[in-house]
């Protein structure tokens, strides 16, 4: 169990679901998929490519409006999807209507009277218009979640702003040099807060660093974006900000005034890390941060997000594929295969004891450097389709020991379970 | 030294390339060999030249490289010294190369079928071409050599039996080539027969008149007597069933009946037995029909008709011709040893020569006159070529001119030196300030042409000395045996035809043999509807589609994840057994290496600082930046913090004195700033470059991390093991 459970959750996915749509046809890209990260931990994603792990990271970031499911962060709903709701409407659409047909052919039939079957009949429309009114609803709060969940956000920081400041006003009334000081204060906060937004609380590191950072901007421009977008002026305290970050990171001043295409791949990457550090976030989505990157270079990159972690008390979800690396870094590991995330358990739990059959043929691929081993590996070839029979008893994400879970049905629960235990 | 069994020799390579800040050694003084049938990996980070090297085996250098020196020797050429037209014949043939990216190796405009074809059509046309003209050069060798021994007097015998090797080996292509059209014209029908059955599966409309056209147009091509042998009426029968089956159909695209599809069936297994049946030995049979050109010889079976042919050949032509070819062979050998030992001892004077002054003149008429010498010495009918001796003039006659050119140039950029210098005092003498500034002086040392022309030399001393040494034990009748077999060879390398529709049946199969599912659709498609694993699937592929000696794959994995990197591995793996290659393997990742490599090089700054087998690389590990690499990546028991290597490789445009990783590395000692430490060996087959490993440094053990980790890699093997 990793030592984090205890603390609150900060991040908290439910059933969330990505659909894209290729014409009729939609392709799930994430289907279902739910956990949890709480403070101060490293969730480790792993899956193969196409798997979902990066598109789920997105989801959360809002860059693609997610289908069905919620996201919460800190408690607050920040993304919503509604399909799950017209769903539920559809089916209770349909529902009622078997069930009218059915109580047709009972009248039919003349084992009800036609008193009985008008009470029945309205009974049923009862039912489905609070269902259908009570979807509606949730539909409708989702959006509006979807939307202002900045709104609101901000909303609240202006509040606190205003607590903190109208007393000060009120006291500095006599002094009109510390009136004029707070006042120009107290726009300044206000302004920040109006311009926060709860989602630049979590802040995402790219995988290709030459990619992500733009050509024409100095690193200055880049680091310092974020900051100007909050709408902080203070161009001194920018500058101060962006030096303090730049050798946080293990650059230097000098470094500020340059452009990306003067840097090697690590320093690239360390740029990228910079820029999601400045706004202080509470969580970091990193995908696929040292996968483009050489050997020592990776190391250098690890190493930093480990340090980072620890002095700021950083939360990160770390997408990649290369095993060893997410051991590791990560508290947590989930394994994703397409779009489903078929295991979850801690980083030791998962590599000591694999349930899922998927998990273990991910595992028997890593490569370590050691010939011996190499020469006897022998690689789990996982074919759902041989490996599963998912026809009458559906899968879902059990719990099979503390902290582990695993995708199956029951029949598989049971067998896993036993292998567990050996 | 020089072992037979080395398929490529890289020799004190150096490459540069000009950029607008200088010049940057991309790869300083590197050697390595690579045995038929083994992988060699080389690993380092991005910037140490791997890339470069196997780009430069390849000559695919980028135009603004320069290589300063060195070898590169494969099949008795240097291909650093080639012409572009040759190097087109080997690159894509003889060596292959497989490039990190998959889609930027793709046309994306070419069907993948055409794009895997392609290479397979136009090798097939030159090496037919080629084989025959091998085929005759080497033969009248053969036969001035056999006179030789035997005397004038036995010319007119030795030409007719000659003559009469060459043609019944006409005879015999003739046949073959009969044979082999006819062949392939059948498996084209069975592949047009599967692509009809594919669509049919798939529920698809077919042009059914169009199609079955084709397969009556293949079908009527099927002539040849030894493959229709005895079933004439039957491939007759099937020919008009099909013709009286099309007539049934419309034109246009329509559903096939089971009927028809019952028949092509049928007449694919009918095609299949035939080709199922015994091949016969054309090189035989084709002497027997030489000599009774009357007698019918399609009627009798092949099995005891190849017996029969061969006991005929034996009796009447092959014993007595072998024994002159034993004889021609073995004047062949001893005429070049014999001459080899005369240049043996023409060498020291050699050097001698070019280790003191000359002028050009003077040096290109030794070499001219040293040419001629060389020229008698290599025996033309050697099966292997000699690589050394082939390129050992050119590489001399080039390292001359240079030699020449760099003096030359030298002094010219000294005049405009000293002028420039003298025209920036006098401004300074008359107080101004110049705002321009002395360009330094460029100076290039002629001294390394003159290395190379004796390192050279060196070689071919010893390659000679061996080669005298191992004359006394060749068995020349053995060797007889394998000459005829090599003309046996290249006979048929010269009738074997490759028809699009061939390669398109050998293409599928391909892709089926790297593990593409449903290869017939794929043929079809454009490279972008490939998923990553899949197009490097077919890019290894295509790189195997000409059957070539060494595969270069660069990072071939590192753009893909852990499971489809370990498919794609293994099938390297597979292949290299199944076909004998030899792999050069290039990666930063040691995970791979471990799994792949036999012998593993560690480049660093373009230098190899460790070589050895990939046990000692990974279980002793001797240079530091073996270590800091080995250390630097967490393995999945590793909880520590990482031990990155600080700082970045070196700006190669001034390269470090010293040892390059000096700067970088924990463990310098104070001499590795001031002097590059040489190769120092450790076991026969294990050297590491590192001061470290003098007998005068102090005791430095390698760190905790990877002793941990390599006892704990033992202790898991033992327990494995009970």
């Amino acid at each position: 169990m990793s030592d984090y459970q205890e603390n609150e959750v900060l991040l908290s996915v439910r059933h969330l679901c990505q659909y894209f749509k290729f014409g009729k046809k939609s392709l799930k890209a994430v289907d279902d998929v739910s956990f949890d990260i709480h403070k101060g931990e490293v969730f480790g994603l792993v899956g193969e490519s196409g798997c979902g792990k990066t598109t789920t990271g997105r989801s959360i970031i809002k860059l693609y409006d997610i289908t069905s499911g919620d996201v919460y962060f800190k408690g607050q709903r920040i993304a919503a999807g509604t399909l799950s709701y017209k769903n539920a409407i559809k089916e209770a659409r349909a529902n009622a209507k078997a069930e009218l047909a059915k109580l047709d052919e009972e009248v039919k039939a003349n084992s009800l009277s036609k008193e009985q079957a008008e009470a029945r009949k309205a009974e049923i429309n009862a039912k489905l218009n609070a269902t259908i009114k009570e979807n509606k609803e949730a539909i409708e709060k989702a959006n509006f979640d979807h939307k202002n969940c900045d709104k609101e956000f901000s909303e609240r920081l202006l509040k606190e702003v205003d607590d903190k400041y109208l007393p000060l006003l009120e006291k500095a009334q006599d002094n009109p040099e510390e009136l004029a000081k707070v006042k120009k204060e107290y726009a300044t906060e206000k302004r920040i807060a109006k311009n926060s937004k709860l989602v630049t609380q979590i802040q995402m590191i790219f995988q290709d660093p030459i990619a992500s950072l733009n050509p024409r901007m100095t690193v200055q421009e880049i680091i310092s974006e974020g900051l100007v977008i909050k709408g902080i002026k203070d161009k001194e305290y920018i500058q101060n900000k962006v030096y303090d970050i730049l050798e946080t990171v293990g650059l230097v001043k000098e470094h500020a005034s340059r452009y990306p295409h003067e840097f090697s791949g690590g320093q690239r990457q360390r740029i990228g890390i910079a820029r999601s550090v400045v706004m202080n976030p509470d969580l970091i989505i990193a995908d696929e941060p040292v996968s483009a990157l050489d050997v020592s270079i990776q190391a250098q990159v690890v190493n930093l997000l480990n340090d980072l972690r620890h002095q700021m008390g950083l939360t990160v979800l770390f997408i990649a594929h290369d095993l060893s690396v997410v051991k590791y870094f990560s508290d947590r590991i989930g394994v994703m295969y397409y779009g489903k995330m078929v295991e979850l358990a801690s980083s030791d739990e998962l590599f000591a004891h694999p349930v899922h059959p998927y998990t273990r043929s991910l595992l028997s691929a890593i490569p370590l450097p050691d010939p011996e081993y190499e020469k006897k590996r022998v690689r789990m070839i996982y074919n759902p389709i041989a490996e599963h029979d998912y026809s009458v008893n559906k899968p879902s994400l059990r719990e099979l020991a503390p902290g582990h879970f695993v995708y199956c049905n029951d029949e598989e629960e049971e067998r896993y379970k036993k292998e567990y235990l050996k | 030294m020089n072992n037979i069994d080395n398929i490529l020799e890289v020799k004190k390579l150096r490459i540069s390339f000009r950029t607008i800040n200088g010049t940057v050694k991309a790869v300083r003084d590197i050697s390595f060999d690579l045995k038929r049938g083994e992988t060699l990996a080389i690993v380092g980070e991005s910037g140490s030249g791997k890339s470069v090297t196997s780009k430069a085996i390849l000559g695919i250098l980028a135009g603004n490289s320069i290589i300063d020196g060195g070898e590169i020797l494969f099949d008795g050429k240097d291909l650093l010294r080639i012409s572009e037209e040759e190097m087109y014949k080997i690159r894509g043939d003889k060596i292959s190369m497989i490039f990190q990216d998959p889609l930027s190796s793709l046309n994306p405009i070419v069907k993948i079928g055409r794009q895997m074809t392609e290479g397979m059509i136009l090798k097939n046309k030159d090496n037919r071409k080629n084989a025959r003209i091998t085929f005759n050069s080497r033969l009248a060798i053969l036969k001035e050599n056999i006179i030789e021994v035997v005397g004038e007097d036995r010319r007119a015998e030795i030409e007719e039996l000659c003559t009469t090797f060459d043609n019944f080996s006409i005879k015999a292509i003739e046949l073959e080539e009969s044979f082999n059209a006819s062949e392939s014209n059948a498996e084209e029908v069975i592949g047009l027969i599967k692509d009809i059955a594919f669509k049919v599966e798939r529920k698809q409309k077919i042009d059914v008149k169009s199609d079955f056209g084709q397969i009556v147009a293949k079908s009527s091509k099927i002539v040849d007597k030894f493959l229709t042998r005895n079933h004439e009426h039957e491939a007759l029968d099937f020919v008009n069933k099909l013709e009286l089956a099309v007539k049934e159909y419309k034109t246009g695209e329509q559903e096939v009946k089971p009927e028809s599809i019952e028949l092509l069936n049928e007449y694919q297994a009918f095609l299949e037995r035939l080709l199922g049946h015994n091949r016969p030995n054309f090189f035989r049979i084709g002497y027997y029909a030489y000599k009774n050109p009357e007698e019918n010889i399609y009627n009798r079976a092949i099995g005891e008709f190849n017996e029969f042919c061969l006991q005929y050949l034996d009796d009447n032509f092959m014993k007595n011709f072998l024994k002159l070819v034993e004889v021609g062979v073995k004047n062949c050998s001893d005429k070049a040893v014999e001459n080899k030992s005369k240049v043996l001892a023409e060498l020291d004077s050699l050097k001698e020569f070019f280790g003191g002054k000359f002028t050009q003149k003077e040096a290109d008429a030794k070499l001219k006159e040293f040419g001629d010498k060389l020229d008698a010495s290599i025996n033309k009918l050697d099966l292997v070529k000699d690589s050394i001796a082939y390129t050992f003039i050119g590489t001399a006659k080039l390292n001359v001119r240079d030699y020449y050119v760099n003096i030359k140039s030298n002094a010219k950029d000294q005049r405009r030196f000293d002028s420039q210098t003298a025209k920036y005092n006098k401004l300074v003498e008359k107080g101004k300030k110049p705002e321009w500034k002395v360009i330094p002086l460029k100076y290039v040392d002629p001294q390394n042409q003159i290395d190379n022309i004796l390192a050279a030399i060196d070689r071919l001393k010893a390659k000679y000395a061996l080669d005298i040494e191992n004359a006394k034990i060749i068995n020349f009748e053995e060797e007889s045996v394998k000459q005829i077999d090599y003309f046996k060879e290249l006979a048929s390398q010269a009738v074997y035809k490759v028809t699009l529709g061939i390669a398109k049946e050998k293409a599928i199969k391909l892709m089926e043999e790297v593990g593409i599912p449903e290869p017939r659709i794929r043929y079809n498609q454009y490279p972008f509807e490939f998923s990553g694993g899949m197009r490097q699937r077919i890019v290894i592929a295509i790189a195997l589609s000409a059957d070539p000696d060494i595969l270069i794959c660069d990072e071939p994995t590192t753009a893909l994840d852990v499971t489809i990197q370990s498919q794609i591995l293994e099938l390297i793996n597979d292949l290299k057994k199944k076909r004998n290659l030899s792999v050069i393997f290039i990666t930063h990742d040691l995970g791979v290496v471990a799994n792949m490599a036999d012998r593993v090089a560690v480049m660093y700054a373009g230098k190899i600082v460790e070589y050895g087998t990939s046990e000692e690389i990974f279980y002793s590990p001797a240079h530091p930046y073996t270590w800091a690499l080995l250390s630097s990546m967490p393995d999945l028991d590793t909880k520590e913090k990482l031990e990155a290597i600080p700082g970045t490789p070196p700006n190669m445009i001034y390269p470090p004195k010293g040892d390059a990783f000096a700067v970088r590395n924990k463990y310098a000692l104070k001499i590795d700033f001031e002097e590059e430490p040489p190769l120092f060996k450790i076991t026969d087959t294990h050297y590491a470059a590192t001061w470290l490993l003098h007998k005068d440094a102090p005791k430095v053990e390698m760190p905790k991390v990877i002793s941990d980790r390599i006892k704990r890699m033992k202790q898991n093997m033992k327990k494995e093991a009970k």
